[in-house]
């Protein structure tokens, strides 16, 4: 006797939210497997750091100049604020916090998940359209560890240091900023921005940096890998890895301050 | 003929099978694959015996491609038997089906040549990836003898980007050629060619047959390469070999699908 199909709750839900399901799962899975296959050799030691060179240093002058021009900007923005209250002798201290716990990680992994996340996935995506990826396989490589695994491991890698490098051109361009109306030495400035900012500010906008370069590589890597359609599919896994990744920063984020504030560090 | 063993002294290290007795370099037998609800392979039986060219002619999407990708291991059949050089495809490991890759050469549809790569880093990839222990003297000396066949040893530092469609495919059959093979796969390697380069890509692979000894699978739209390069042809109708002959056989079959391949 055929059994009769009686519909399942998955067949119940709209068919954009079995999608979303279906790609979370997808991602959770391409993740696994990232972190099943980063400890058994062949190491790509060479690709790694050719991925890092491209990922950190090309992106060195974009996180550089915005994060001078958010430093200058955030200190003669607050600056009115806090002449109201008589109290400019705190705007070191002010934006370095601001600076280097919040602004400078998120600003940073925003724009390096616009510029290296789109290249990511546009970069794989073709890849797979031209059967690069097929050429590789055939070539005695695995094109997972070649191709995915060196770049997450370099953003990873690449996006705490481009914060900590960003977070200092920013406290620098704040520096300048404080000079336009006062005199300050740029002792006194980082002696003042220092009083205020303790370990416990910067460990854990580096972690969560950590956090935002994994997201970053993972997300453009699993785009650019499951790319369809032909060239079309190459702009939207860009275009989705850029969308994906800076929303996922946001949740990071959140997910971070309450887990810092749970253990006291804010 | 180039011999990496002799070359480097070294024994692959996961024994392959050895050559099978008969003269079947490759033996497909009841061959499927399915892709969700398209069942594109259903039943393909297939036999390349030593030193043949077999030309696959078929309409597109009639699996093809998938069937030279089933052949080289880079995609997955459902059921039936893949057998190359006397090695069952399914059961390989990974380490084994590597061995085995360095015995197909595979030139792709789209070249798929490295963009970031220049032409010698493209051939030299496949020497350095398969472990082969060649020194850097040696491995110059074969992409250059190999670019040499193909006429482009000129272009041994240019971009692919600055490579033509015809030099693309030379040079994506000198990658493929670069480990000196006993089996070619050819995904439609004269498609996108205007005719006079066509032609050259054709005299070019009956070149390879006769110098590097090799046996072949052509996917091909191209008539007049077929023509010349076939030993035998098989046409891929529905999932299945449809016909098999030589060119001239299948010419002058009556049959609506053979011949609408020959109009």
């Amino acid at each position: 006797m055929q059994k009769k199909d009686t519909p399942g709750l998955i067949s119940l839900l709209p068919k954009g939210l079995t999608s979303f399901f279906e790609e979370v799962g997808d991602t959770s899975r391409f993740a696994a497997r990232f972190l099943r296959e980063i400890w058994f050799p062949p190491y790509e030691f060479k690709e790694v750091l050719r991925q890092s060179y491209e990922i950190g240093y090309r992106s060195l002058p974009l996180v550089g100049i915005t994060s001078f021009i958010i430093g200058l900007v955030l200190t003669l923005q607050s600056r009115p604020t806090l002449a109201e209250f008589g109290a400019e002798s705190w705007l070191p201290a002010m934006v370095g916090v601001s600076i280097l716990r919040e602004i400078g990680p998120v600003i940073t992994a925003l724009i390096c998940a616009g510029k290296i996340g789109s290249s990511i996935g546009a970069e794989i995506g073709s890849m797979k359209v031209t059967e690069q990826i097929d050429a590789m396989e055939v070539s005695g490589t695995n094109p997972f560890k070649y191709i995915v695994v060196s770049r997450i491991v370099a953003t990873t890698l690449m996006i705490p240091l481009l914060v900590i490098i960003g977070d200092a051109i920013a406290l620098y361009g704040s520096y300048l900023a404080v000079n336009i109306n006062d005199k300050v030495s740029l002792t006194l400035f980082f002696e003042q921005v220092f009083q205020k900012v303790e370990f416990s500010d910067l460990i854990p906008s580096v972690i969560k940096s950590v956090f935002f370069g994994f997201c970053i590589g993972l997300i453009g890597t699993y785009k650019g890998y499951h790319t369809k359609k032909g060239t079309e599919g190459v702009g939207r896994s860009a275009n989705s890895a850029v969308v994906i990744s800076s929303l996922l920063i946001f949740i990071i984020d959140l997910v971070a301050v309450q887990i810092t504030s749970f253990l006291g560090l804010i | 003929m180039r011999n990496y063993n002799k070359i480097s002294g070294e024994q692959i290290p996961l024994p392959l099978r050895d050559q099978n007795n008969d003269d079947k370099i490759i033996h497909i037998q009841k061959l499927n694959k399915s892709f969700g609800e398209n069942h594109v392979l259903r039943g393909v039986d297939l036999k390349l015996n030593k030193g043949e060219n077999i030309v696959v002619l078929g309409k597109s999407g009639s699996g093809k491609s998938i069937l030279i990708k089933c052949i080289a291991g880079l995609v997955r059949y459902d059921s039936g038997s893949v057998k190359v050089l006397g090695n069952e495809i399914k059961e390989l490991t990974s380490a084994q089906l590597d061995d085995l890759r360095v015995k197909i050469g595979f030139v792709f549809q789209s070249s798929a040549l490295y963009d970031s790569m220049t032409v010698r880093k493209n051939l030299e990839f496949p020497l350095r990836r398969h472990q082969l222990k060649l020194n850097q003297h040696e491995i110059l000396e074969i992409v250059e003898s190999t670019l040499q066949d193909v006429g482009l040893l000129h272009a041994i530092d240019l971009m692919p980007s600055e490579l033509s469609g015809g030099m693309r495919k030379r040079i994506g059959l000198a990658r493929a050629l670069v480990l000196n093979p006993e089996i070619v796969l050819y995904d439609e390697p004269t498609t996108g060619l205007d005719p006079i380069t066509s032609k050259e890509i054709t005299n070019l692979m009956l070149n390879t047959k006769k110098k590097y000894n090799t046996s072949s699978i052509i996917i091909s739209h191209d008539m007049h390469c077929a023509k010349l390069t076939s030993d035998r042809v098989v046409v891929l109708s529905d999932g299945i070999c449809y016909a098999e002959g030589t060119f001239d056989e299948l010419q002058k079959s009556k049959d609506p699908i053979i011949h609408s391949f020959f109009i």
